[in-house]
């Protein structure tokens, strides 16, 4: 056999050999070689090792150790490929499509675990067995070594060399043979042994529940506390079988791992476990987190981590670190940083760097995982905000953690535009959950940099809607949100926002008070934090930003003027409405509202509280004038005496124009009035009572046949049904006649008695003409009858249109027509004008009441207005007379 | 001078409370501007609100003391359907004192003359201050259709306003390229 010459050195001994030497030399290594082959065939055993070894010596004598081992190493080589490698692979052939065998359920998995177990073993074994021949050879040249005089040999150290040099083989020919599918079938592997875990640790804390309430404590403390349970008593031995299981699972994963990192595939086998904790864990997450916002998610979501993935990551750690020294850094390594918190949570002491790392790369990805949960739903959770707050608590941890703060704004911001901001919703509900995202947010982020990103396309909405103002007012004034069918969110108005604040900062309030005593700013000065790193540096400092609901919601409108003046409005309304002098709530409302708005602001609405409190003065005044005259003769319409007439003396300067509709009060009435007037006129000389005689309350009570009912409704009503009392028919004109208003009016107002099946209506004689008939009984009445037998309603200004106060667009369009006549002269005489110096010169000479106070852009619609009703033109931007 | 008949109508109407009442205690000489101001914007106010069809006024661009006119000839006169417009300036002691009323566009009229100055009495020493912008303005629409022809500015025009045919047709010629 002719050898190949490995090296230089070599083939200069070749030079000086021997024909001898070179026939033993060639008869040694044929020889060898054939023990060699034989050995790895697995023909012989290792009783030739005594052959071996001389064969060995001799080839060293000659110089050839180098020689041997390469030999050696090529023979593993190929022996390894061939019964290690390929055969290894062959074991995963069936399983080259993963994503279908996982489908098929527990059995392919069950099936898929005893393949790996045996595969890893078998490869195992021909890797130890090559290993021995390996250190049979150490062994020999060892030997040969030792019989040499000067031979100071390190065994230890060439057995290392070899071996790691046989390590690096092995590796990399499994490397270079791995079937694509092989990651997925480990990933696969840990996944299935994961989630067996996990369940075998569920059952654990479920056993714990039964006997401990199901408080809310924290779940750290409870798997805490569930652990010392699990040393101290309760059933011990089936617990202890639970944790041998969990050992012997845990083991037989460290095994697989093991032998994996033995085979050199640490990193990915390290990987295949880490994707497969993760994916756990998300799921984890997901599951837990769900659609329910009632709870906090966070606690049980660390309660879990702790549980599983790190009882697992640290019992394999401990396995492999007891076992093996060459992966991990060694469990006597202790970070400073890892001690305190680990040994604390998991009773145990052995704690590791990698521990550590591992929890807190889990607790950031769940951290994120719950965020992006939270935030894709963040929409729905502030809807049913104040239930949510468990879940904005999580948010606000989880952001905390991550930071990714913008992630959130910039997700919200299109949930809203595409769910909030849309025509289909009513401003009541956008106002809604404007407020609950404030209140959300604030929790969040209480310096309210984001809450002013996430805010401003709502705002920028409302300011296009038309009742924005009024649904506002109705919010800061009642609970319901101004919602009569009662479907808003009832207590979430923003009067209690009016307390707190009260009880709170009054210096915050409104923009006029800006004093701060030095304590005080003593205070804010220490409790200083830096702006958080989104922050608009245009926006203006930290304290000026400072989330103040009513201070958010005024900002949509604009101005307080508008808001106090629709607010005067529905005051003015609810207290014409009222049939006592009851006004505690209203006062109350008005000094929260004086404290926000300021004192100067709210003085008319106070003089309209006022009106009231004398009104009730005079009245009982009044009253008792009646009493000092009441002398005897005359108690013969007892039904109508001055008692059952409460007035309300309004100072009309100051209180919001009236629809001014006339209305014939049926004579007994008009009697009493004018009789109330004179009375109050003799105690008020010289103010004399004026009565506005369409405003007001009526409380009724008809009597029919078989029924009676009992109705509060408006003067109008109550004059109209009046009218039925001596004649049970009317025809719509002569019915308008009577009562004094006109037939459209009177028509629309009927349909208040015709749906309490009160009247009924048929179609008179000539077109147009209705017909309205009492009806005296429910059966005689075709319409439906038992509507409202002894109920009261209280059916006020509720219709559309029936308000007895003049609405602030009603105001507006008012002013707008005295402005129309303005424009109107000024282009008469100039001929055109465009738009900012029509807009400068009635600023400038409007100035008598009302004064011109509109914007630009206020005036350019009502121009626009102008022009859609050909009164004017506009040409080139300058308007002009249509002639 | 002519006594304008339209004038007789309006004194009721034109009374406008205070001031007339003021100047017949004691016409004081020195008006702070104060006063002034808020005398013409009260004129302003109450003429925009009149809603008289025919005469307008409306003060320029920032200056309330300097206001243009507008009238439109009445009915079934000559003068029917045309527009003239007017300047007025009111002195600092309005309205003690008669603004100055011209015509800015060329008015053929016996008492207008050719640079727009009017003749007309209650501008000169029949002023009042109980006169105010809408008084003025009706006072000069109504002269429109009855000139006093015995003192005439523009005599050609007294001439012809016997043939009221022919001044018609005088008016409209004059009239067409101001309005086109």
């Amino acid at each position: 056999m002719e050898e190949p010459s490995p090296s230089v050195c070599n083939l200069r001994i070749l030079d000086s050999l021997s024909h001898d030497s070179v026939l033993a030399i060639v008869q040694s290594y044929n020889a060898f070689c054939s023990i060699v082959d034989s050995l790895l065939s697995g023909t012989e055993d290792h009783s030739v090792a005594a052959e071996f070894v001389p064969h060995v010596h001799v080839l060293c004598e000659h110089g050839l150790d180098s020689f041997v081992c390469e030999r050696l190493f090529k023979s593993l080589e190929e022996a390894f490929e061939k019964n290690g490698a390929l055969r290894f692979w062959r074991h995963f052939d069936a399983y080259s499509n993963v994503a279908v065998l996982q489908k098929s359920g527990t059995h392919a998995d069950d099936e898929l675990q005893q393949v790996l177990c045996a595969a890893l073993d078998e490869i195992s074994l021909v890797k130890n067995y090559h290993e021995n021949c390996l250190s049979m050879l150490v062994d020999a040249l060892h030997s040969y070594k030792e019989d040499l005089p000067e031979g100071r040999y390190n065994l230890d150290a060439e057995r290392k060399r070899l071996l790691s040099r046989y390590q690096l083989m092995v590796s990399s020919t499994l490397m270079a043979t791995l079937p694509r599918q092989f990651p997925e079938i480990l990933h696969w592997y840990f996944k299935g042994r994961l989630e067996e875990l996990s369940t075998l640790m569920e059952g654990e804390p479920n056993v714990e529940d039964g006997s401990q309430d199901k408080d809310d404590m924290d779940v750290d403390e409870k798997a805490k506390l569930a652990y010392k349970n699990s040393e101290m008593h309760v059933d011990e031995s089936y617990l202890q079988g639970k944790l041998t299981q969990n050992n012997e699972l845990v083991k037989n994963i460290g095994k697989v791992v093991r032998s994996l990192g033995s085979l050199g595939l640490t990193s990915m086998a390290e990987d295949a476990y880490a994707s497969a904790i993760f994916l756990l864990l998300k799921d984890k997450v997901h599951d837990l987190a769900g659609d329910d916002y009632r709870a906090s998610v966070l606690g049980s979501v660390k309660g879990w981590i702790q549980a599983v993935p790190l009882q697992f990551l640290h019992a394999l750690l401990a396995y492999l670190g007891d076992n093996t020294s060459y992966d991990y850094p060694s469990p006597g390594l202790k970070s400073p940083l890892a001690y305190h918190p680990l040994s604390r949570c998991d009773g145990t002491n052995i704690s590791s760097e990698g521990l550590v790392r591992w929890k807190l790369r889990l607790e950031y990805f769940a951290y994120e995982t719950l965020q992006d949960l939270r935030i894709a739903k963040l929409f729905e959770i502030i809807v049913d905000y104040p239930d949510s707050s468990p879940a904005i608590e999580d948010l606000k941890q989880c952001l905390e953690y991550t930071g990714q703060h913008s992630k959130l704004v910039d997700s919200f911001i299109s949930a809203l535009r595409y769910r909030l901001l849309t025509a289909g919703a009513s401003t009541n509900d956008i106002l809604h959950q404007y407020v609950s995202t404030i209140k959300a947010l604030r929790t969040i982020d209480p310096a309210g940099v984001f809450l002013e990103a996430v805010g401003e396309p709502i705002r920028e909405y409302l300011r296009g809607r038309k009742d924005t103002i009024k649904c506002i007012v109705t919010m800061l004034t009642d609970g319901t949100g101004g919602n009569p069918n009662g479907s808003g969110i009832a207590g979430d108005s923003l009067l209690e926002e009016l307390n707190r604040d009260e009880e709170g900062q009054e210096n915050t309030g409104a923009d006029d008070d800006f004093h701060t005593d030095e304590r005080q700013a003593w205070i804010n000065a220490a409790c200083w934090e830096p702006d958080p790193v989104e922050a608009d540096p245009l926006k203006g400092s930290r304290n000026q930003r400072k989330v103040d609901i009513l201070g958010m919601i005024v900002g949509i409108i604009g101005s307080k003027d508008q808001l106090v003046n629709e607010y005067r409005v529905m005051l003015a309304e609810k207290l014409l409405n009222k049939t006592d002098y009851d006004i505690d709530s209203e006062i109350r409302t008005l000094e929260l509202l004086k404290i926000h708005f300021g004192e100067s602001s709210m003085q008319r609405c106070e003089i309209m509280l006022n009106d009231l409190i004398d009104s009730k003065r005079t009245n009982q005044n009044i009253k008792a004038t009646i009493q000092q005259s009441r002398t005897g003769p005359e108690p013969q319409d007892s039904e109508l005496s001055l008692d059952m007439l409460n007035a309300t003396i309004i100072s009309s300067n100051f209180w919001p124009q009236f629809q001014d509709e006339t209305l014939n009060v049926p004579e007994p009435i008009d009697q009493l009035l004018s009789d109330y007037a004179k009375r109050f006129h003799e105690i008020k000389t010289p103010r004399k009572l004026l009565w506005k005689k369409n405003l007001g309350a009526v409380k009724l009570e008809l009597q029919f046949e078989d029924r009676a009912m009992q109705l509060t409704v408006t003067p109008l009503h109550a004059a109209i049904i009046m009218q039925f009392q001596d004649q049970t028919s009317w025809t719509s004109k002569k019915l308008a006649a009577a009562v004094g208003i006109p037939v459209d009016v009177l028509n629309r107002r009927m349909n208040f008695w015709t749906s309490k099946g009160v009247l009924s209506e048929t179609l008179g004689t000539n077109s147009g003409d209705h017909v309205f008939t009492l009806v005296e009984s429910v059966i005689e009445g075709s319409r439906n009858g038992g509507n409202g037998r002894g109920r009261e309603d209280l059916l006020i200004g509720d219709e559309e249109g029936e308000h007895s106060v003049a609405s602030v667009e009603d105001q507006i369009r008012k002013e707008m027509t005295i402005y129309e006549k303005f424009i109107m002269g000024m282009l008469t005489n100039f001929s055109s004008m465009p738009l900012d110096r029509i807009h400068n010169t009635l600023k400038m000479f409007c100035v008598a009441d009302p004064t011109y106070d509109k914007s630009l852009q206020q005036l350019q619609s009502f121009l626009s207005g102008l022009v859609s009703e050909e009164k004017l033109e506009m040409r080139d931007g300058m308007y002009a007379l249509k002639k | 001078m002519a006594t304008v008949n339209g004038y007789q109508a309006n004194t009721g109407m034109s009374a406008t409370g205070g001031p007339s009442s003021k100047q017949s205690v004691a016409p004081p000489k020195t008006v702070d501007s104060q006063s002034v101001l808020k005398r013409l914007q009260s004129e302003l106010m109450a003429l925009m609100m009149s809603g008289e069809s025919g005469i307008s006024a409306f003060p320029e661009e920032d200056n309330i003391f300097c206001w243009k006119g507008t009238i439109v000839g009445s009915k079934e006169t000559v003068f029917e359907g045309t527009e003239y417009k007017l300047s007025l300036s009111f002195p600092n002691d309005y309205p003690f004192k008669a603004p100055k009323v011209k015509f800015e566009t060329s008015c053929f009229h016996p008492n207008v003359d050719v640079y727009g100055n009017i003749c007309l009495d209650i501008l000169q020493d029949k002023w009042s201050s109980a006169y105010d912008v809408r008084t003025i303005l009706l006072s000069i629409q109504s002269l429109l259709g009855e000139p006093n022809i015995s003192s005439p500015l523009n005599t050609q025009a007294a001439q012809l306003w016997g043939n009221q045919e022919e001044y018609r047709k005088m008016v409209l010629k004059l009239c067409k390229p101001s309005s086109a």
